[in-house]
């Protein structure tokens, strides 16, 4: 098993889902890598145990402050059915890192941590410097938007 | 499935609960969990987060960036400190255990360093000496420095003399016994501070009987009494008082 602190896939994924374009993405992984490895080139490891996902998350922040927002909206929230599961098989990877890097911050840094399933809540808590009210929240209202969204792109499987 | 009734902290934390079945080292987020199981609505949650999970796995990882997978270590592991394994419970408890076990050993080779031939015997006698009362002595007036030729006329004992720094101190009483091991002992009591002096057989070589002979006085100390032994001609003789050593150590000054 990779160490935690820094599984390096789990990481390039971190940045696709944060900023749903692979170029992007790879941009902040190696920009995040490179300096990481500046540091140890001067003898200076990083004793931040969760430093490299930190350092990547910001420069995910500031990569998307250059893109065009969309206009907050409403956003539908559906109860989650037994056939979610289902109806995500369906879809790409690629969809979902579009659909969570469209989150408004801090949701998107939340849900990108935590479908990483890499980190436990505690750690999430600590990383995207959220209270465990406003964690619980993010994803609750992040699984039904979900939803909503898969009734709408996936038909619901009729039940029998 | 009927589910138990949850707080609004669990539900809290349920919204965040893992989305594997590995073992939960939070305690309330372990509590949250078993409490939830069975109920559809987490049955469903968990199934969506599963699937989410699986559908972030099979994110592909470009060439450019596998390439940094066998880079070297970015992170240095923590730091081993002499505070954090203090902080380890098993290494407190077997500190714990190690610092009694070396206070028992140093408290008993302290006890035993000022052993002699002989120490033993003194120390029983010692318990003996706070335990008895002057009327179970047969009652004497005299110098103590005469008894040894009572001891001798009347019980036969050779050698049982009181040694000159105790000669000339009052008897109340005196009496002769014999211990669990079949030894004759003298015991007198001395008006002079409810001393008592005890005279008893040397202790001696188990192969050739010779006896094992130690110079001068040494002291010895049990249940708040002190004893001052010396031997001489194969018999041991201890003067003996409540009190420390420094409360001994004139009458033994006083000839020298």
């Amino acid at each position: 098993m990779p160490d935690r602190k820094q599984n390096l896939p789990q990481l390039y994924r971190f940045c696709f889902l944060m900023l749903g374009d692979s170029r992007k993405a790879q941009e902040v992984f190696h920009t995040t890598l490179r300096e990481a490895a500046l540091r140890a080139a001067h003898g200076e490891l990083l004793n931040e145990p969760f430093w490299l996902f930190r350092e990547a998350r910001w420069r995910c922040l500031e990569e998307s402050k250059t893109d065009l927002e969309a206009e907050p909206l409403e956003m539908k929230e559906h109860e989650i059915t037994p056939e979610a599961s289902m109806q995500i098989e369906q879809f790409e990877p690629t969809q979902l890192a579009v659909w969570i890097s469209a989150a408004p911050e801090p949701q998107r840094t939340a849900l990108a941590l935590f479908y990483l399933n890499e980190f436990d809540y505690r750690e999430i808590l600590d990383l995207a410097e959220l209270k465990l009210s406003e964690l619980s929240r993010l994803l609750a209202s992040g699984r039904r938007q979900f939803q909503a969204w898969l009734n709408t792109m996936v038909p619901q499987v009729p039940k029998v | 499935m009927k589910t138990q009734r949850l707080s609004r902290r669990q539900r809290t934390l349920l919204n965040c609960a893992p989305i594997d079945e590995e073992p939960i080292r939070d305690r309330s987020m372990r509590s949250a969990v078993f409490r939830a199981r069975g109920s559809n609505e987490f049955a469903n949650q968990q199934s969506f987060d599963r699937a989410m999970a699986a559908l972030v796995d099979a994110i592909p990882i470009p060439a450019e960036s596998a390439e940094w997978f066998s880079a070297k270590d970015f992170v240095s592991a923590s730091k081993w400190t002499w505070r954090k394994m203090a902080r380890n419970p098993a290494v407190l408890a077997v500190g714990i255990a190690v610092l009694v076990i070396a206070g028992v050993l140093i408290f008993y080779f302290v006890s035993r360093l000022n052993d002699f031939p002989g120490s033993a015997t003194a120390r029983k006698l010692l318990t003996l000496a706070s335990s008895t009362r002057s009327v179970l002595l047969d009652p004497i007036n005299a110098d103590a420095g005469t008894l040894g030729d009572l001891f001798f006329m009347k019980h036969g004992l050779e050698h049982y003399e009181v040694p000159p720094e105790f000669a000339d101190f009052r008897t109340i009483g005196c009496r002769v016994f014999e211990d669990e091991e079949s030894r004759r002992i003298a015991q007198i009591w001395l008006a002079e501070k409810r001393m008592q002096l005890f005279l008893f057989p040397a202790e001696r070589n188990a192969k050739t009987g010779a006896v094992l002979r130690f110079p001068g006085w040494r002291y010895i100390q049990q249940e708040g009494w002190t004893g001052a032994v010396t031997e001489h001609n194969g018999v041991c003789f201890m003067a003996a008082l409540r009190g420390r050593e420094n409360d001994l150590a004139p009458y033994l000054a006083e000839k020298q």
